[in-house]
Formats: structure tokens, C-alpha cells, sequence
């Protein structure tokens, strides 16, 4: 099968890379920037254009991987599938939940596969807290802390640095452990949120929030675009009988270069020395699905849950208050 | 040689103190008096002092100085008293249960024109000393956000009975880092909102981790999770951890983090020791010298109300459902 990429910055190479991987072919690379869509191209002898409408209702495409800015997924979601093609979606799946609502109806409609990238219910690490959980290892969990984040993003004109398109650190980077506790914990009965989203003197957010699941259990969800460096991911799960902890800052490779100091990032994506990148495994799952093998690990619906629990936290740290979902 | 006496051994933390003491070149441990004969007498053995079993006779000895490790809600009878009697005391935190008796606390012992002390030994851990100087010097700039934790192990006995403990893991873990947040930025705390409850243990009857979210001065936002969840396998008692996000950077701190790790076949768990300072020494130490110099200890009977009502608006918050206002 072929696949289009919308979205040529960051995630839309990473998306190229393992979509190939998978066993695809990219055939058209779409971004309003014709050089970035040429940059990504010439990678993997693919067409380019700065239409990303025309890219999408190329005849030879039968995939639509969506990793532009947030707000204009589901604008692609909706076109791709009246265009008939399956779709790929970065998370999060949209700005708001009225434009997740009109993707999910419009895939419905056209009878096309949508797949949101949660990958974090691929990552190996997260996999194995799930699997000891699951094996009963510390009993009945009760709370669970998260954390994530280091360096603001920059992207294509700054726009992670536009908290109304991205959300900021709340809703672009934490919505990967509001999603993962969801899938872990079941639903959230309420959400309370505190934020910086500062511009001035210093452009950073930081933000942390407390979930309530509905089974009581309470999740501390901390979020940071505010370190001057870096990118960290710590999770520790508290039950009954044990307790699990992972830190990434606990890696088996610790590199220093000479050279090179101070370039800023794009955006940041954690490596993992492992076998297989939990972005081609999410590929893979999504694949299998369109070849009628299984079931996807991350449906549309978990991904519009994501993007609800995730404005709950943004709406609670505005108004001061808990948000009931 | 400074004469000092202990109440109650119901804290575990008193027998720290009494070594402390015992430690000192300028003090001694004159006396223990407990509620709890039995207890009074194994630690008056213990510590190698004289165990009193009647209050009124201990509080009329010529001890100077008092350090309260009772019950949390029997600090106030026991601070009244011993401020009548014209002692000098140090109180273990939380100071008290309520905002009332923490500031009854504060006005008896001010009325007796005694020192009143909270042990909020934080502030003389290196560590925290250290992360002090470095906001002092303006490393950070202008605070905006801190996330922190005191997460412990479950302490068991009364501490899990609110009609003694005033309230489970939040009314354990939030006022030493609540204090050293205020002794860090110079600020109060404004707001609280809470959720908490018995998530970790089973057939206990009060919360064991609190999830604590607040507001001080200026709008810098905390959040802090007050806890009993370490594991009984897990390999220390538990921790105080503090991320600092301002200005000009981010120190992240693990007050305790000074350890080695040891891996005994005669235990079966790996352990974390400690080689770190005592804090309890600093603090006892500097309780002893306002005893002999008859001036306030540097960490006040004021400073332990400011983390009551913060400790209290976050349970009014639980019930309430609401972010409310700390009261001062």
C-alpha cells in the first residue's frame, strides 16, 4: 500500500521512516512549505507538493499520515476520508472534541481505517510496567505519579510556542500519560490542573494535574516544556503489595559530544535502543488492522477520550476548578 | 548544662531527639515523662535518664526545655501545660490538628513568654541548606512552579487513627515541605485544593497518599503528593523531593538522595543507607541554645501554625470539592 504524508517536519519524517519500515511505500510528501515537502521526498523518491489537498486525493495514495500542527489534523482526517483513503493521525487527534466528533463521523461514513498515535502504549518500558501489573506483581494499584517532558519544541514557525494551537505541554506532550493511564486505569471521573504557559520573560509551560479515575484511583500528572535541556520520562506505579518505577534518565547510553554545543532541538522523540521503534510497532498494529489481522491497540475513540481529558486540564487550570468529564 | 525533658515517645521521631540531646556537650537529658508508662521506662533506659510518670512532678523539676513527641492531637494540652509551667518547648510536627490549637499553642506559650519550636527538621538538612543558598543568590530568579513529594512508608499505630492523628498521610506528609517552600521563597500560601484517600492499604480507615495542589504569593503553583505508598520491599523509608522551575532555570532536588546501596543476602531487599548529616541534630542543637539564651527557636511556633492551616484548607478542600483559600 502507498502511503501520502501530510506533515513534513519532525514526526512526518519519523512517520515516513516507519511507515516504510512496516512495509509501505511513500509515495507523495505534502507540506504548505514546499522545501520541507522536497527535504522529506527526495529521502524516499516520493513526489512533493505544497497541496496538501491534492496530495490526499492522488489516485496512487491509499494511506493519509497526518503530523502537522494540531489544529488542521482532523481537516485532513475529513478530507482524506472523503477522499476514501485510511488515515494515520499524530496525537493529539484534534483542538477540540467538536472536530475529533466530525473526523470520527467522517471515516465512519466513507468506511476508511482512522489510527491516532498513541505510541506510548507501544513504548517496551510502558509494556513492561503494563505486564507486571497485569501479573499481579504489586497487587491493587492505587496511584500512580507521571512525568514528562524537558525543552520547549520549536517546530515549523514556533508553533508548539502558540499555546492556542498547541495546548501547550498539558495538551501536546502529557496527553501521551493521560491516554496511557486511561488505558491502564479506565476512565477519569474529574481533573484538576495548574499551568504556567508563560511568553514573557521566558517562553515556557509547566503544568501539573491530578486525575481521579473513576475506579478512585488518583494519577499525578507533571509536565514540563520549562528545562533549559533534555527530555525525561519517569513513571512510578504505587499497589497494595509493591511499587514499579522507571526513569529514562536511567538509560543504558549516556553520550557527550564535543562538538555541536547548544543547537536547539525541533521537536524531541526519546530513542530507545531496542529491536524494533515503538513508531513502527504502532505502524505495524495499524497495518495488520487494515489487512483485517486485529484489532488496533488505540481505537479513534480512545483518542477522542485523550483530547477530552486533556482540555478538562486545561479548562481546570483556567478556571481554578475540578473538571468532571 | 542545659536541662532537657522529654513528653511522649508516641512518635518515633523522639528517639532521634533523645540521642540527639544525648549527643550534646551542653545539654543533658534530664527527664522523660509518657502517658505510656511501659514506653517511658524502656526509653528512660534506653536513653539513660529517669522516667517520671506524673506530668505535674516533671513539669515542676528543673528541666528548661521540653521536646513533645506525643499524639498529634495531644500537642496542644501538653504545650499548654508545659508553657504554664514556664518550660521551653520544642513540639513535633504537624504542630496540631486544627488551626485552633495550633494557635492556642502559639498564644500560651507566648502569654508564659516561653520559646515555642516546631521540628520541621528539613531546614537543617544540607541538602535543603544548600538548594537555600542557591534561590538566596538568585540561581533561579523568580519561582514559578514547584512539584514535590514526601512520600513515606506506612508508620501503622495511631497515625492511621484520625481521633489521634487528626487525619491519615496528607496531615503526615504535607507540612515539611509546605515549610520549606515558605522558608525557600518568603511566601504564603494562598490556595489549596486536595484529593486524596485510602488508595495503598487495605483495612486501614484514613487517606495514605494525598495529592495536594496549591497556591502561593504571586501566583507560583505547587504540587505536592503527601504519602504512605512506599512498599515495605521498597529500599528506604521514603523521601522529599522538590523541582524548582523559575526564571533563569530548574534545580531539582532529593533531599535524602545520599546514599549507598547495600545488597545483603540476611536481609533479601536491597537498602539504601544513608550517609548524609543527621538534621535532627542541627535542630536539637539550636532548640537547646534558645532554651539557654531564652529567645524563640529559629523555627517557630508561628511557622508550624502557617503549615497547620495549609494542611487544614487542603482537608476542607477534600470535602468541599472546591480549591479554597488558606486561612491565616
Amino acid at each position: 500500500m502507498n502511503v501520502a504524508i501530510i506533515g513534513c517536519g519532525g514526526m512526518g519524517h519519523m512517520h515516513a521512516r516507519m511507515a516504510a519500515n512496516a512495509g509501505l511505500k511513500v509515495v507523495v510528501c505534502g507540506d504548505k512549505f514546499k522545501r520541507k515537502a522536497d527535504a522529506l521526498a527526495k529521502k524516499f523518491d516520493a513526489a512533493a507538493s505544497d497541496d496538501c489537498m491534492e496530495v490526499i486525493t492522488r489516485p496512487d495514495v491509499d494511506i493519509v499520515a497526518i503530523a502537522t500542527p494540531t489544529p488542521v489534523h482532523t481537516q485532513y482526517v475529513v478530507a482524506a476520508a472523503e477522499a476514501g483513503k485510511h488515515v494515520f493521525c499524530e496525537k493529539p487527534f484534534g483542538r477540540t472534541v467538536h472536530q475529533c466528533k466530525e473526523a470520527i463521523a467522517a471515516v465512519k461514513k466513507a468506511g476508511v481505517r482512522l489510527f491516532v498515535g498513541h505510541v506510548v502504549r507501544y513504548f517496551q518500558e510502558f509494556e513492561a510496567i503494563k505486564a507486571q501489573v497485569d501479573a499481579g506483581k504489586i497487587g491493587r494499584v492505587g496511584f500512580i505519579r507521571t512525568y514528562r517532558g524537558g525543552i520547549m519544541p520549536e517546530g515549523e514557525e514556533m508553533w508548539f510556542r502558540d499555546y492556542d494551537q498547541s495546548g501547550g505541554v498539558t495538551f501536546d506532550c502529557v496527553i501521551h500519560d493521560l491516554d496511557w493511564l486511561r488505558y491502564m486505569f479506565g476512565d477519569v471521573d474529574h481533573v484538576f490542573s495548574q499551568h504556567l504557559q508563560r511568553s514573557t520573560p521566558e517562553t515556557m509551560d509547566y503544568s501539573q494535574t491530578t486525575l481521579r479515575m473513576k475506579s478512585g484511583v488518583i494519577a499525578n500528572v507533571i509536565g514540563t516544556w520549562a528545562h533549559p535541556s533534555g527530555f525525561r520520562v519517569k513513571t512510578e506505579l504505587c499497589g497494595e503489595s509493591g511499587m514499579i518505577q522507571y526513569d529514562s534518565a536511567e538509560s543504558p547510553i549516556h553520550a557527550m559530544s564535543r562538538g555541536n554545543a547548544g543547537a536547539g532541538p525541533g521537536m524531541i522523540v526519546p530513542s530507545s535502543p531496542v529491536p524494533v521503534s515503538p513508531y513502527q510497532l504502532e505502524w505495524e498494529d495499524f497495518v495488520a488492522w487494515l489487512y483485517e489481522e486485529r484489532e488496533p491497540r488505540v481505537t479513534a475513540h480512545d483518542a477522542l477520550e485523550a483530547v477530552r481529558i486533556g482540555l478538562a486540564a486545561l479548562q481546570s487550570a483556567e478556571s481554578g476548578k475540578p473538571v468532571f468529564l | 548544662m542545659t536541662k532537657i525533658g522529654m513528653m511522649s515517645f508516641a512518635h518515633m521521631h523522639a528517639c532521634s531527639y533523645a540521642a540527639c540531646v544525648n549527643q550534646l556537650a551542653d545539654a543533658e537529658l534530664t527527664a522523660i515523662w509518657d502517658d505510656d508508662a511501659a514506653r517511658g521506662q524502656s526509653m528512660a533506659k534506653q536513653y539513660k535518664t529517669t522516667f517520671m510518670a506524673d506530668m505535674k512532678k516533671f513539669l515542676a523539676s528543673d528541666i528548661e526545655g521540653v521536646i513533645i513527641c506525643s499524639e498529634n492531637v495531644k500537642h496542644r494540652a501538653m504545650t499548654e501545660a508545659a508553657a504554664k509551667a514556664g518550660k521551653w518547648v520544642l513540639c513535633e510536627k504537624p504542630l496540631a490538628t486544627t488551626v485552633d490549637d495550633a494557635k492556642a499553642m502559639v498564644a500560651a506559650c507566648k502569654k508564659a513568654k516561653v520559646g515555642l519550636g516546631t521540628a520541621f527538621p528539613c531546614r537543617y538538612a544540607p541538602t535543603l541548606i544548600e538548594l537555600k543558598d542557591r534561590v538566596a543568590r538568585g540561581e533561579l530568579g523568580e519561582i514559578y512552579a514547584a512539584s514535590t513529594t514526601n512520600n513515606g512508608s506506612y508508620p501503622g499505630g495511631w497515625f492511621a487513627d484520625d481521633a489521634l492523628s487528626g487525619g491519615g498521610a496528607t496531615m503526615d506528609h504535607t507540612v515539611h515541605v509546605v515549610d520549606v517552600l515558605r522558608w525557600l521563597t518568603g511566601k504564603e500560601f494562598t490556595k489549596a485544593y486536595c484529593e486524596n484517600g485510602r488508595l495503598i492499604h487495605k483495612n486501614i480507615h484514613t487517606d495514605d497518599v494525598g495529592s495536594v495542589h496549591l497556591e502561593m504569593d504571586g501566583g507560583l503553583i505547587v504540587s505536592h503528593i503527601a504519602s504512605w505508598n512506599r512498599s515495605k520491599s521498597f529500599p528506604t523509608w521514603g523521601d522529599v523531593t522538590l523541582e524548582l522551575i523559575g526564571e533563569k532555570g530548574v534545580i531539582e532536588v532529593d533531599a535524602f538522595n545520599q546514599k549507598i546501596n547495600v545488597y545483603s543476602d540476611k536481609q533479601m531487599k536491597a537498602e539504601w543507607a544513608n550517609w548524609g548529616g543527621n538534621m535532627d541534630l542541627g535542630l536539637v542543637q539550636d532548640f537547646v541554645a534558645a532554651v539557654r539564651e531564652r529567645r524563640d527557636p529559629p523555627v517557630t511556633g508561628l511557622d508550624g501554625l502557617r503549615a497547620v492551616e495549609v494542611t487544614v484548607a487542603a482537608y476542607r478542600s477534600v470535602q468541599t470539592g472546591k480549591m479554597v483559600r488558606v486561612a491565616s
